[in-house]
């Protein structure tokens, strides 16, 4: 059991090289706070102003150093600083990723700190309030929440003579096949009506328009051999068997619509900041069309989180940076993001943004991923098997019923 | 006076000794200790399970699924980059100006990282930009189809690697005594004869070095699958060492990660050992 510890230590504090510990972190009487995220994209830029704005008020007092890790290696960094040391004082988890820490007992807890600081919970949105819970307890705040939507590209739309964007299944499989051209007649179009991009966020959207997602409502088996999963998956080969959307592309899907070879797509809000920055592309937003039975559209949300063990003044001080985030997060939102605050969507400044203002009319029905203490370890058995559907590679019944297989066997087998 | 050499040996191997067992068999037992508990990271309790995460490893279909997976890669790689390596050797053998340069050329994707030549190539392979496209004038979606992701990743390995072979087979093809090839030439051999009858017998344990090295590297595939492919579409680049890395530090089960590598170790052993005595027994027959 020691050396078990000293090698993992060893890790740990490669790991967290960079960490100051805490006697040093109020060395200079400013308490300094190590903030982790994986803000990588344009969003870092808006977040890097947050931080410096909070440094210049609380100059002195407090000091966050802000440090970004590429999400491809984030939660591993994360949980090893967690586990063995090292770990920053605030730091951002996804909602989908929130439950396995918390179960784990990691994070701290932020009753008392609401309590005491009346801080506005009721100003949230209430599903990602509601998912900041574990076991009765508050251990995240929502920053915000990033739904899918319909990106359209507006040259296209008018080339075609389509003046609105799409809102329900009928509607966008006519506006697709008035998208989709072959010019060179050589049977394979070469601008595209729409293109799935991301499969997992694209699915699961789908799946929950049709009533269906990866685990039944008690989170103790697959959700995925029901008929209705079977009717969404269904439904998203229709689009491809109508012959206006390639099979899956994954990224260059993404690039098609940048340079204007696919005309919709299905992606986070989070991307609009990378296309507004791509010349001579005119697009909007729109909440995602109506595709099931179900009014539901896939999201996300990062939550700040802060870990259990930390000495009551540097808490103190990770609980005032995180009300800052909250409370400021009108400029979070010019990075591709929609605050969880209910005052911050309704304020004019974020109301007078296209794409987010758009994509935040879909806040009420989003629907986060299964909130399962397992749920990283099933997600990639649904992705596969989307993609085995989608390029025709499985049936739909065989290929959900091997990713269902699979998904109970890890979750008897954890 | 022996035993002061002995002393004097062991303290000359004793630095490389002391590095070999922290960073080598100390990994490899510990990692053993691993597979024998049912650890998550952040979990409290590290209970013993024994070999159970062996018997459920060789129970999973998808660990079975990604042997297979790795098994393609192993075939669409090793033939095929051998023979461009023994090719490009025997080109560069020959006696014309600029051999330097050419040399140089083929052997620089070599010092590329996995990371930089995987970039580099899914440029290459972009269905919408991509200039492998746009001169075959093709659709393909390399990266996308479940059926072109592996031979892709199998061509770029194979530029990537080709060069190291290249050198290996090039250093044997010098080795292979003039006298021998004059003598022939003089009797009238072909080319072809001169290669079958002198230069294969003398360069064969070189190439055969070479295709052992080469299984074994390409059973432990794993950066073009996790950069280029993250193991699909569906699954279809799914290799042992990916879906090993998947179970460790995407679901932090690192005691049924450690299983897999054991049993991934074992494998490419029991492979390596029967091409080492198959290799053993060819060069006893020259």
């Amino acid at each position: 059991m020691r050396i078990q510890h000293f090698l993992l230590s060893l890790v740990a504090i490669v790991v967290g090289w960079g960490c100051h510990s805490q006697r040093q972190m109020e060395a200079n009487g400013a308490i300094e706070l190590n903030f982790w995220n994986g803000f990588s994209g344009p969003d870092g830029a808006e977040m890097e102003k947050l931080v410096k704005k909070f440094n210049l008020d609380n100059q002195g007092k407090i000091k966050v150093r802000m440090q970004i890790i590429p999400w491809g290696t984030y939660y591993d960094k994360v949980t090893l600083g967690l586990a063995y040391g090292g770990a920053p004082q605030v730091f951002v988890l996804h909602v989908n990723r929130f439950p396995e820490f918390a179960s784990h007992g990691v994070l701290n807890t932020f009753d008392d700190l609401i309590k005491d600081s009346r801080f506005p919970f009721e100003d949230l949105a209430p599903k990602a309030w509601e998912a900041a819970h574990w076991e009765g307890k508050v251990q995240a705040i929502p920053l915000d929440v990033h739904p899918l939507g319909l990106y359209y590209n507006l040259d296209l739309f008018a080339k075609a003579g389509i003046t609105r964007p799409p809102t329900t299944y009928k509607e966008f499989i006519e506006d697709a096949k008035k998208l989709t051209i072959d010019k060179d007649h050589d049977g394979t179009p070469d601008q595209w009506g729409f293109a799935f991009t991301w499969l997992h966020s694209n699915s699961l959207c789908f799946l929950n328009q049709f009533g269906a997602d990866l685990l039944t409502p008690d989170l103790k088996q697959s959700g995925l051999s029901t008929p209705r999963a079977k009717e969404a998956m269904q439904r998203m080969k229709d689009i491809i068997t109508a012959g206006v959307c390639p099979k899956p592309e994954g990224q260059d899907a993404w690039l098609g619509f940048q340079t204007g070879k696919v005309a919709m797509v299905l992606e986070g809000v989070y991307m609009v900041k990378g296309l507004e920055s791509q010349e001579g592309l005119r697009f909007a937003g729109a909440p995602v069309p109506q595709f099931g039975p179900e009014k539901s559209v896939w999201a996300g949300t990062h939550m700040l989180t802060m870990p259990s063990s930390l000495d009551p003044k540097v808490r103190r001080a990770g609980w005032k940076f995180i009300q800052f985030l909250s409370a400021n997060s009108i400029i979070w939102a010019l990075g591709g993001q929609v605050p969880a605050r209910k005052s911050v969507v309704q304020s004019p400044a974020f109301q007078a943004l296209p794409v987010q203002s758009e994509f935040a009319k879909q806040v009420e029905y989003v629907h986060y991923e299964p909130k399962s203490i397992d749920y990283n370890l099933i997600a990639t058995f649904g992705d596969s098997a989307f993609e085995a559907i989608l390029n025709n590679s499985d049936t739909i019944d065989h290929a959900l019923a091997t990713a269902s297989r699979r998904i109970d066997n890890r979750l008897q087998n954890k | 006076m022996k035993r002061n050499q002995n002393l004097a040996a062991f303290l000359f191997l004793l630095p490389y000794l002391t590095l070999f067992c922290v960073f080598i068999v100390g990994p490899l037992v510990y990692g053993f200790w691993i597979s024998l508990h049912n650890w998550h990271i952040l979990g409290k309790s590290i209970p013993f399970v024994g070999f159970d995460n062996y018997s459920r490893a060789l129970k999973d279909d998808l660990f079975h699924l990604s042997i297979v997976k790795t098994a393609y890669f192993v075939v669409l790689t090793v033939p095929l980059g051998n023979l461009v390596s023994l090719l490009f050797a025997i080109g560069l053998n020959q006696n014309y100006r600029g051999t330097t340069l050419y040399k140089a050329c083929f052997y620089l994707p070599v010092v590329l990282s996995i990371s930089v030549t995987s970039v580099l190539w899914r440029w290459l392979y972009s269905s919408e930009s991509g200039l492998l496209n746009y001169y075959l004038g093709t659709k393909v979606q390399w990266l996308g189809s479940p059926d072109w992701a592996m031979p892709s990743l199998a061509l770029m390995s194979i530029w990537w690697g080709a060069g190291g072979n290249m050198l290996v087979n090039l250093a044997a093809l010098k080795s292979v005594p003039t006298e021998l090839l004059e003598a022939s030439s003089l009797d009238g051999a072909s080319s072809w004869a001169k290669f079958r009858r002198i230069t294969w017998p003398c360069i064969k344990p070189a190439f055969m070095f070479c295709i052992v090295m080469s299984i074994i590297a390409s059973s432990q595939v794993f950066g073009q699958s996790y950069i280029l492919t993250n193991g699909g579409p569906a699954d279809s680049t799914l290799t042992v060492v990916l879906y090993m890395y998947r179970q460790g530090f995407g679901m932090y089960q690192l005691g049924y990660a450690s299983a897999v590598a054991y049993l991934l170790f074992l494998l490419v052993l029991t492979l390596s050992m029967v091409q080492i005595r198959s290799l053993a027994t060819q060069m006893n027959r020259y």
